[in-house]
Parts: C-alpha cells; sequence; structure tokens
C-alpha cells in the first residue's frame, strides 16, 4: 500500500513540498484546491504522521457536524475556511494528512464512504474558492475546449433554452466549454446541457460539479484499489503504522478537556448524581434507569459507560458506582462475575486492550433502537413524539422550549432538537465566559461539559456539589 | 409493461390466451404461419449467421472471410452472452450463459435447439460458458450495445384505434415510426452517435442497437443518463400535473417539430385516432386545458358545434393554437387579459407542446436502456406467436415500413419453393428477406465495421509509435 508507505518513508526528496505543485493551487499559503493525484514523497516522523493525521481528522468531523447541523451555506464556509487554516495550515500537512487518512479509511466500505462524503465536500469548498479555475483544471489536464465566440452565438437559442442557463443579460459574459458527454453526465440526465454531436455544451460554474465528480471517481477507485491492497504493505511498515491506520478512525478528537473536569473535581461515585443535571437527556435517560432499575442492560452499560469515562470517571469510580447501584439487586460477587470484566474492558484492561471513544451523537443516533427495558440510545430518534413530550413536560421544560424541541424531533432531526434543549435549559450559555457550544447536539460529552461550566459560571465555581438547583430537581423527578 | 417485459425478458414461461391475437386486421393463424418445423427449415436454410457472427465479433476480417487470425477466448464474440429459449415436452426453457467462438458454432448450436426466441446479452470478461467453474461475481460484463426498446402496449391509454395489448394496426404503428424518428435524431445529433441499428421485434415493437465503440463501452451509470436524457414524464390520467419544464430543452424542441406533423396527420382526424374529429373527442380534449382558458375552450366549443362550421381536424388545431396564443397576447394585435397569472399563461403557452407529447412522444421501456446486463432479443429471430421475422427497419423508408407485411415462416417456405431466379450466396436472397437484410449490411454493417478497422489501425500505429517499430 503505497499510500501509507511512501509518506511515512524516509524518503529524502529535495522536491519535497513542490512537487505536488502541479495539481494544487496555493495561495498565500493555504492550499486553495488539490485533487491529489501526485503522491507527495517527504519525511516524516511517526510523532508527525499521527499528528498531521489527526489534524485532518478534525476537519473532516467539523465538516461532518456542520452538515448535520444544516449549516446555512455562508455560515458553513466562514466556519470550514477557519477550522481549515487552524489545523491544515500548509500543503505539505495536507498531502501528507490527506494520504495518511485515504490509507486508515480505506478498510471497510463504511469507513470509505464516510471519508469520501467528508473529503469531497472539502474538495468542492475549495474549488468554489479557487480563485484561478481555469489554470487549475489546466493543471490537472482536464479537457476542456473553450467555446468560440462564433459557435456561441450560433447556439444562442440552444444555449439558453436549457434549465439552469444564464439568463439574456448575463449571456454574453458567461464562458462556455465543450467537455464529452460522458464526462457530465449529471447534466445530460437532467437535460441540463445542450448536446451536439457526443459534446455537452457547459457554462464555466457548472464546470465544477463535473470537476467535482471527476474528483468523486478517482478517490472512489483509488479507496477502493487501496482497500484491497493495505494488506499487502511490507511487514516492516504494517508493523510501524499498521496499528496506527487502525485505530485512526476511532482517535477522539473533540475538546481535550473532556477527559476531566476543570475545576480539579473529577466525576465520581459520589459526585455523579449530582452531575446528572449536566447530562444531555440520552445520558440522564440512563442514568435514572440505572437508579430505578439497578442495572443497565448491554448497550446502556457501553454508551453510558463510555460517556461517564470521556467525563473523566476512573475505571475505579466507575466500578464503584455501576457496584453501588447493580449489588441493590445481586450480591457483590455477582456483579464483580458478570459486569467486572466489561468495565474493565471498556477502560482498556481487559482483552485488546483497546481504549474506548465515548460514542458521538452520529454512532447512537444510528444505533439500534431500544427495545423494552432498555435505556440506550437517542430521545430524540428512537422515542415516539408523545413519550418524548411527555417526558419533556416531567422536566419542567416550558411550552414554547417543548414546543420548538419537538419539531425539530419530527423534521427528523435529533442534533438540532438535542441543541435546542440545551439552549433551553441553559438560558443565555452562548454569552456566558467558558462556555463552548462547539459539539453541543453532536457529542453527549460536549453538551455535558457545556453544561457544566455554564453552572459553574452561574453559580460561582461550586460545581453542582449539593447545590439543589433546578435541575437536581428534574433528576429527583425522574429517578422515581 | 408487464406484457412487453413478458415477451423481451422473461425467463421462463409466456403462454396467455389474450396474447394469441397478435394482429387485428390480419389474424396470425399459428398453424400455417409459424411451427417448430418451420422454424427448423428457417435455422437451417435462411437465418443469416453470417450478419449475426459479422456484427457481434465487432471484426472487419469477418468482411472479407478471413478469420484466421482469430484467436479464440480472446475474441469479443467468445464473450458474449447468447441465451435461448427452448421448448421441451411443452414447457419453455431459458438457457442463459451459452458462448460461441465461430459461425459454425453458433449455427450448430442454434440448428439443434431450435430455439422460439434467442436473447443476445453482454460482453463478459470471461467466455460466459464457463461461469460455474468460475468464482462467483468474477464473471463481469464489460461491453455492451446501447439498447432502446419500445413498445405499443406501453401506448394503450392514448391507443384509440381499438387495439390494446399485443395487437397493432397501421394507425398505432404510426407511434413506432414516431418513436423511431425522434431516438434516431437524437442518439445521431446529440450523441453523435453513428452505428444504430433499429430491428422490428417481430409483434408490437422496435429495439434499437446502438453499436458505436463508444457506447458499447458506457457504464450503467452513463446509459441510465443518456435513458433519463430522453425521459420525459407525460401528464397522463394518473398525473395530470407533470407540465414540462421552461425552457423547452432543444432536444424536446426538435422532438416537438418531428411530431407535430405526425400529431396532425395520424393522431388528431378521423382516419387516425380522432383526437378532433367528433364532437365528443373535441369537448374531452378541451376539458384537458388549463382552467385558466377556460374562456377560449367555450368560444370554441361553441364554434365548432354550429352547424355552419365544418372546418377539418388539422383546421381546428391550428385554430386551437392560435386562439390560445391570442388569449395570452403573444400574437400581434391582442393584448394579454389581467386577470390570467404568469404561471397560468405557461401553462397556457406549453399545452399545445405538451398535448402533441402526451399522444407522440416515445414511450420508452427504460430499464432495457439502463443495465448493461439486460438481455434483449436478438435480430433475425422469429416471433412465435406472429410467425414473423425480426427485420432490420431501413430508418430512410421508416414511414413506409408496415410490421403486417413483415414475411412470416409460413410465406417464407412459399418464396422458397417458387423460387426460379439464378443461384445465390445465401438463400435468404431468394426471399422477401432479401431488401431489409441487405440494407443491414450496406448501411448498417459495413460501414460499421469500417470505422472498427480505422480505429483498430489508428490504435496500431498508436503502439507502433511508442515502441517506436514501424
Amino acid at each position: 500500500m503505497n499510500v501509507a508507505n511512501r509518506s511515512s518513508r524516509a524518503a529524502v526528496s529535495p522536491l519535497a513540498s513542490s512537487s505536488s505543485a502541479a495539481t494544487t493551487a496555493v495561495k498565500g499559503g493555504l492550499v486553495e484546491v488539490d485533487m491529489y493525484t501526485d503522491i507527495p514523497s517527504f519525511e516524516l516522523s511517526l510523532d508527525e504522521f499521527e499528528e498531521f493525521a489527526l489534524a485532518r481528522l478534525k476537519v473532516l468531523r467539523k465538516i461532518e457536524e456542520l452538515k448535520t447541523r444544516n449549516t446555512p451555506h455562508e455560515a458553513f464556509r466562514t466556519a470550514l475556511a477557519s477550522t481549515l487554516k487552524q489545523h491544515l495550515p500548509n500543503p505539505k500537512i495536507d498531502a501528507a494528512s490527506h494520504y495518511i487518512l485515504r490509507a486508515a479509511y480505506c478498510r471497510t466500505e463504511d469507513l470509505r464512504r464516510w471519508f469520501l462524503a467528508q473529503e469531497c465536500k472539502l474538495f468542492s469548498f475549495r474549488l468554489e474558492n479557487c480563485s484561478n479555475i481555469r489554470e487549475f483544471m489546466k493543471a490537472n489536464s482536464i479537457d476542456l475546449e473553450r467555446v468560440d465566440k462564433t459557435e456561441k452565438e450560433r447556439l444562442r437559442s440552444k444555449l439558453t433554452s436549457v434549465i439552469g442557463a444564464p439568463s439574456p443579460l448575463e449571456f454574453p459574459s458567461t464562458e462556455y466549454y465543450k467537455v464529452p458527454f460522458m464526462e457530465a453526465l449529471r447534466l445530460v440526465s437532467n437535460r441540463e446541457c445542450y448536446l451536439e454531436k457526443g459534446m455537452a455544451y457547459i457554462p464555466l460554474a457548472k464546470i465544477i460539479s463535473i470537476v467535482e465528480a471527476k474528483y468523486r471517481v478517482g478517490l472512489s477507485k483509488s479507496l477502493v484499489f487501496a482497500g484491497h491492497n493495505i494488506d499487502n504493505a511490507t511487514d516492516e511498515e504494517h508493523s510501524r503504522i499498521g496499528p496506527l491506520l487502525k485505530s485512526m478512525n476511532s482517535q477522539y478528537t473533540g475538546p481535550t478537556q473532556l477527559s476531566s473536569l476543570d475545576n480539579g473535581e473529577a466525576l465520581t461515585a459520589a459526585n455523579v448524581d449530582a452531575n446528572a443535571r449536566s447530562m444531555p437527556l440520552c445520558m440522564s435517560q440512563l442514568h435514572s434507569g440505572l437508579k430505578r432499575d439497578h442495572k443497565l442492560k448491554h448497550q446502556g452499560r457501553l454508551q453510558y459507560g463510555l460517556f461517564l469515562k470521556g467525563a473523566g470517571m476512573t475505571m475505579e469510580e466507575h466500578t464503584a458506582f455501576f457496584q453501588r447501584e447493580f449489588t441493590k439487586i445481586m450480591t457483590g460477587e455477582q456483579f464483580n462475575k458478570q459486569y467486572g470484566y466489561s468495565i474493565r474492558h471498556m477502560h482498556g484492561k481487559e482483552g485488546k486492550r483497546a481504549s474506548y471513544t465515548p460514542y458521538n451523537c452520529m454512532k447512537i443516533v444510528l444505533g439500534s433502537p431500544p427495545s423494552g427495558g432498555e435505556h440506550h440510545g437517542c430521545p430524540y430518534k428512537h422515542y415516539d413524539d408523545e413519550n418524548l413530550t411527555a417526558l419533556l413536560g416531567k422536566l419542567k421544560i416550558g411550552s414554547e422550549g417543548r414546543d420548538a424541541i419537538m419539531k425539530l424531533k419530527r423534521e427528523g432531526n435529533p442534533n438540532l432538537a438535542c441543541a435546542k434543549h440545551f439552549e433551553v435549559v441553559h438560558g443565555g450559555a452562548g454569552s456566558v465566559e467558558g462556555v463552548s457550544l462547539e459539539g453541543v447536539g453532536n457529542h453527549p460529552n460536549a453538551w455535558f461539559a457545556a453544561s457544566r461550566k455554564y453552572y459553574e459560571a452561574k453559580e460561582g465555581g461550586g460545581g453542582g456539589k449539593g447545590s439543589l438547583g433546578s435541575g437536581s430537581k428534574e433528576i429527583e423527578v425522574m429517578a422515581e | 409493461m408487464g406484457a412487453q417485459v413478458e415477451e423481451e425478458h422473461e425467463f421462463g414461461v409466456n403462454d396467455t390466451a389474450a396474447d394469441a391475437v397478435a394482429s387485428k386486421t390480419k389474424p396470425i393463424n399459428s398453424v400455417t404461419d409459424f411451427s417448430p418445423e418451420l422454424l427448423s427449415i428457417y435455422y437451417s436454410r435462411l437465418f443469416p449467421f453470417e450478419l449475426l457472427h459479422s456484427w457481434l465479433s465487432y471484426d472487419p476480417s469477418t468482411l472479407t472471410g478471413n478469420t484466421t487470425k482469430q484467436l479464440a477466448g480472446a475474441s469479443i464474440l467468445s464473450r458474449r452472452e447468447f441465451s435461448t429459449t427452448v421448448q421441451i415436452h411443452g414447457d419453455e426453457i431459458y438457457k442463459r450463459y451459452q458462448s460461441f467462438s465461430t459461425q459454425a458454432d453458433i449455427a450448430t448450436a442454434i440448428r439443434k435447439q431450435n430455439p422460439l426466441k434467442i436473447d443476445i446479452g453482454a460482453v463478459f470478461n470471461y467466455a460466459p460458458k464457463d461461469h460455474k467453474s468460475l468464482p462467483g461475481g468474477k464473471l463481469q460484463p464489460v461491453q455492451r450495445e446501447l439498447v432502446f426498446d419500445v413498445d405499443l402496449t406501453d401506448y394503450d391509454p392514448i391507443r384509440n384505434c381499438g387495439c390494446s395489448g399485443a395487437a397493432i394496426c397501421g394507425k398505432c404503428w404510426k407511434f413506432m415510426v414516431m418513436a423511431m424518428e425522434v431516438m434516431d435524431a437524437g442518439l445521431r445529433e446529440d450523441f453523435g452517435f453513428k452505428h444504430l441499428a433499429w430491428i422490428y421485434s417481430g409483434r408490437r415493437g422496435v429495439h434499437c442497437w446502438v453499436c458505436d465503440e463508444g457506447a458499447r463501452e458506457m457504464g450503467n451509470d452513463a446509459r441510465s443518463s443518456v435513458a433519463s436524457y430522453f425521459e420525459v414524464s407525460l401528464a397522463s390520467e394518473k398525473n395530470k400535473n407533470a407540465h414540462l419544464p421552461h425552457p423547452l430543452h432543444p432536444m424536446l424542441r426538435r422532438a416537438h417539430k418531428i411530431l407535430e406533423p405526425h400529431f396532425i396527420s395520424s393522431i388528431i382526424p378521423e382516419d387516425g385516432h380522432g383526437l378532433l374529429a367528433t364532437q365528443a373527442s373535441w369537448t374531452k380534449l378541451l376539458l384537458t386545458l388549463p382552467e385558466a382558458a377556460n374562456p377560449v375552450s367555450i368560444e370554441l366549443e361553441k364554434k365548432w358545434r354550429s352547424n355552419k362550421h365544418h372546418s377539418s381536424p388539422a383546421e381546428k388545431w391550428e385554430e386551437l393554437k392560435a386562439a390560445l396564443q391570442s388569449f395570452i397576447g403573444k400574437s400581434g394585435n391582442s393584448k394579454a387579459p389581467k386577470n390570467v397569472s404568469n404561471s397560468d399563461k405557461l401553462k397556457i403557452e406549453h399545452w399545445p407542446i405538451e398535448t402533441v407529447f402526451k399522444y407522440t412522444y416515445p414511450r420508452l421501456d427504460i430499464n432495457v436502456s439502463k443495465g448493461m446486463n439486460h438481455l434483449l432479443k436478438s435480430p433475425f429471430c422469429v416471433h412465435p406467436k406472429t410467425g414473423r421475422v425480426c427485420v432490420p427497419i431501413n430508418m430512410e423508408l421508416v414511414q413506409e415500413f408496415d410490421p403486417l407485411t413483415v414475411p412470416t415462416l409460413r410465406q417464407l417456405m412459399n418464396e422458397l419453393d417458387e423460387y426460379a431466379g439464378d443461384s445465390v450466396g445465401h438463400e435468404w436472397q431468394k426471399t422477401s428477406l432479401k431488401g431489409a437484410f441487405e440494407h443491414f449490411q450496406k448501411k448498417f454493417l459495413n460501414p460499421m465495421l469500417n470505422d472498427v478497422r480505422k480505429s483498430q489501425r489508428a490504435e496500431r500505429e498508436k503502439r507502433a509509435a511508442v515502441v517506436g517499430d514501424f
């Protein structure tokens, strides 16, 4: 799998960063747009290898997040531009990280699809921004023939009787290109271009969609190819970077403060009940389920356990907390026998010793829905309208907030509904210092962290400990 | 479409009593026009194996008969799937994945099986006959003509000549002529395809085989795109709100130019489908006008009903169009009424075009075109229900093609018996198949193989230039 090899090999090349110049448009140090057709060849340390990959992963996950939130076009562009500047500041990191993630995401159909979707979005964002698209096309040998003036005039009435054609006012300044119709299949099938003798006549703006399609096809093919060949990489390469690549997709890139509570107060078996008011609905449902039934089914233990771990609860505290609840209906010995292992496993102390990451919303939403006696899943996805409304009512969320949340839920936007929930119960959170709304509605841990910060600021550093805010009352209601 | 699927693609038995009535004007007597015995004679004396072989080989050397350099297994022909429908003890059995490497192989197998139908599938990466010894999923289609299938059963909602299902008459055959003209022009002018073979399907439809190299190498996505390009959602009983998009795409404008004369000559008159021929029919048509055009329809209804008025259907159509134009203020001396919205105006403006399309635009069986791996009945077969040969259609004389005069097996046997001329190279030259077959050879096969030869030569020279070996 040379994609991976090359980027990590000690290939000392004086051409390092300029080797990809032919297909890359660079402006002001930032990559404008890259088709990634030339495999870069430069030296990377293993640390850089991982660092670059994680940097790109943050960008791609940001894209996914912006997409799931249905971010408006302009806001999307601004957010993505700043993320890019922060994480992929130069062509070297950009190219290297792209190829490393290709290798990491080629292994299964699901990974490939995810990677392809985000990368294509990134590509089209960059292409739209590109200041000299024609130069870029030329460099990438995309075969475009410009339609000359006389021909354009001859075809005027035909070119303008196509859906989406430029208006008569715009027509004179619109540049047309002709490409073989096979390059413009989407436009052909929708009759969005004029065809003559096998050539599609297309205004420059629509050429972009063609280049995108080309990029998608190329990337998709090479991902499949890489997927088939990744195991043929030499043993030496495999042992060095194989494990890195394999774990890449499960690396956690969210805000780092999630792993511990900022004020030094760790989440423990003792304070978890008080902190339940800061949990998003999915987790507070699991929490109250656990308090009520004194047990959780497998999926629930995983979803909730990893969340607690992500929120900074240690394995010992995790065990203590679960033991406290579970032993109300079983003996300590039974608990240890049946559940001890899986808790240790979750913390990477058993089996293959993998450190599991907390579930993000995508995983919870797409996961299997809860059935009788189970409390896992996403309430905004898996509960029916009636149950959810009743639940929100129990939580004393006013009818206005409830209606707003339910509207988003009914529209099939669980992430937005959840973010709305946050907004409703944390009035003015956006303006509270130290509260980051990033990831709220996309990761339960982000919700939790933001909520903790919020109460901390409101209540003056006391955390939730012992205070009888309205939040704790809610939890009591639910725990009945 | 269901019945059509049965005819073309079902992998099994097809036999319904209703299908047995194949022609209204000239009932087919299946005893005399078709029988396994007659079919067997057809395969042994008349079936043009040389044309089929030459075509499917895509090898110019087959023209000269000098085919020695053929490498078995590597040739396009040997990787082509043939499927046959054979009758054994009254059961129809569908045999897929057959392949042959020479003309003699094809002829031997066909003569031995005496199939009711031969289907042609894709060219695969391996010889399909070895499919059982290949690991699953290994056999993949790599090439296939782009095919189109139009069938009269899809026109049932608008056929007003008394025919339905498998029955056809000269009036409804006009739909096929219109479809062929529109598709032929579109495929040639828009897509630049040159090598199109139009074949009568033996009963109530036509097939088109686009054989250009570019077309044969298209993937499924490209086939879908081309098919969708031609697909128009037409207003029907079920979907009254299907409207053509505005502006009208150049392809549709051309189609309208081809179709409107046909609409006037064979859809609206009494001796056609009578759309504007009687008071009942024009009232029905006027009812399909957009509501905003009610004043026009009331006025025309009154005018046409009065005894003094004796305009022909064609004059009525022109009158109707002119009335609509002036109603929306498009003609010189009138101004648009204020109470008609722009979207209504557009609807009214498009109505005549949409009406023409509704009654004339090709109704393709799109699924046949979309897949590389879709089987389609071979040309030169004989339709068991009609006994007629699936003959190539000469597009230059497409208006004169009459499916009801296509020779049947019985007729061909008589012609063979009665032939008294000179000896000929092929026995089909003694029969009325001569014109159609020779046209296929001269106007389709030869030019296509010449193009293949040219591109092979260019390829050789390119290769030679690369290795410096001239």
